[in-house]
């Protein structure tokens, strides 16, 4: 009777390790790329979380600003002066920018010189703390007949002075020694947690 | 039209205002349940009086260890929609779920989905923990309200719009609350400021505001420290002329009491945003908050005492 009670208890415990205790598997990465959680430094992860969450904001600070456009006049991304205006980070210039190393922003525009196509930076260098990398922000503007698709993603270069690459394809990327940045987000926290046991709304409505 | 960059701010707002307005949503109103005191906020700025919002446990019970109780069971019970935290501040949700037979019956949004996790700061030796205060923030709760706003729409999609605008006015709201606290903070000698915090629930803030975190008292949250651990601690504020302490406004401890009779640093309280009234205007209130407790901080600790 004891052995199957010490048996019991093991059981559960082995079942509360497995759902809460368990260590963090560090995501299979290319070569080619870095980790946000694991790779970078403080400073530079606020960075990189910054720019993560204005991937929300660019694309919608772009159709504001472009929305009263007259028929011929150019579309354009939203100027650095525009990114103060809103004051979105990690563009914005106050203590909490000086603080995670005062990165030079500048940006890299074909639409406004009238090209369709191609691709949109946003090139963050110059960071004045020890160690600190460059940061580039590629949106991939692509138009398909009326439709355009926006890819947006983050580059870390471990050199803190970089001029702004020639073009945003990935392949000259990676050879000029930038390396793409992935971040561990909650969707695979909680799928380290509970596996597929508790379904969120976009895989029940993926069903339906 | 050219427009004018010094009206872009006012401009995001204005366009927002209205749209989808003339949308009203006829059929029954969603009724979105919430585990966290944050998420009653996001929730009911993004739905506005187009979706009933309702707390999952009551305003008072510390999120911290809940033991879950059968009026949890029936107010779950009611809901069409839940939004967690996931990432380890609300587990008792999923006994709830469980217990009230709900597991597969309620869809799920997991706020933190699409936020970008940090580890905890200070944590000693092994691997790299996942913090999940992301909601003591300004950028990860912004993320948040993105991804709550995104998934209400695509579970009620007539109302879409009007949720993704509001989510934009309000992520303008928390965006002002930085600037404003940089402004008080202007001048300030930023150098000797050393900060220790009793757990790490404030790591995305003071990150990205970029103040470091020397130590974290408690191995792990709601954990206190061993006898050894509190020794090293001790020793690790010493050597590093921490001059500040952050910790919990709503579950004082008397740990921290000791840590500062220990080593002369001084204390404030910083709100996890867990406890009191559930209020639309809770999260930017205590943000505010926490943000002036953090620049009298950092003056007071600029004065060198």
């Amino acid at each position: 009777m004891l052995v199957l009670a010490a048996l019991a208890v093991v059981g559960v415990l082995a079942l509360y390790v497995q759902r809460y205790g368990g260590e963090r598997q560090p995501r299979a990465l290319y070569d080619w790329q870095i980790s946000a959680f694991e790779d970078l430094s403080g400073a530079d992860q606020a960075v990189y979380n910054a720019l993560y969450t204005s991937q929300e904001e660019i694309p919608y600070i772009y159709d504001v600003i472009n929305r009263f456009n007259e028929p011929g006049e150019l579309f354009r991304w939203p100027s650095l002066q525009d990114l103060q205006e809103t004051l979105l980070p990690p563009f914005y210039h106050d203590r909490s920018w000086e603080q995670n190393g005062s990165l030079q922003w500048t940006l890299h525009e074909p639409l406004g010189k009238g090209e369709m196509q191609g691709s949109v930076m946003y090139l963050g260098t110059g960071g004045k703390l020890p160690g600190q990398g460059s940061f580039l922000l590629v949106i991939g503007h692509v138009h398909a007949g009326i439709t355009n698709n926006n890819a947006l993603v983050i580059w870390w270069n471990p050199k803190n002075e970089v001029s702004m690459p020639g073009s945003g394809f990935q392949d000259q990327l990676i050879l000029q020694g930038w390396r793409e940045v992935v971040p561990y987000s909650g969707d695979q926290e909680v799928k380290r947690l509970y596996g597929d046991e508790f379904e969120d709304a976009d895989q029940e409505s993926g069903e339906n | 039209m050219k427009f004018t960059r010094r009206f872009i701010l006012p401009a995001l707002a204005a366009l927002m205002l209205g749209h989808g307005a003339a949308m009203a949503a006829e059929a029954k109103k969603l009724k979105v349940g919430i585990t966290l005191h944050p998420y009653y906020s996001f929730v009911t700025h993004i739905v506005g009086d187009r979706a009933e919002v309702v707390p999952l446990i009551d305003a008072d019970a510390n999120p911290h260890g809940y033991a879950p109780q059968p009026a949890d069971m029936i107010r779950m019970r009611s809901m069409d929609v839940l939004v967690v935290n996931g990432i380890g501040h609300d587990s008792w949700v999923f006994e709830i779920l469980e217990a009230a037979g709900m597991k597969g019956k309620i869809k799920l949004i997991y706020a933190n989905d699409g936020v970008s996790l940090i580890p905890v700061a200070g944590d000693s030796g092994g691997a790299k923990v996942v913090n999940p205060h992301t909601f003591i923030s300004t950028t990860a709760a912004i993320q948040q309200v993105y991804t709550i706003a995104r998934k209400l729409g695509e579970i009620d999609p007539a109302n879409a719009a009007y949720y993704r605008d509001n989510a934009r006015r309000y992520a303008l709201q928390i965006r002002q609350l930085i600037p404003a606290f940089n402004a008080k903070i202007a001048g300030a000698d930023l150098t000797r400021f050393r900060c220790a915090t009793m757990h790490s629930g404030y790591d995305y803030l003071l990150q990205e505001l970029g103040l470091q975190v020397t130590a974290v008292i408690e191995p792990r949250h709601g954990v206190e420290p061993t006898a050894r651990q509190l020794a090293d601690t001790v020793g690790r504020i010493k050597a590093a002329n921490v001059n500040v302490l952050f910790a919990e406004k709503y579950y004082a401890s008397k740990l921290s009491d000791t840590i500062q009779d220990a080593t002369g640093v001084k204390m404030y309280s910083i709100s996890h945003i867990s406890s009191g009234p559930y209020t639309q205007d809770k999260f930017v209130e205590e943000m505010r908050e926490n943000l002036d407790t953090l620049a009298a901080a950092i003056h007071e600790a600029a004065k060198g005492s």
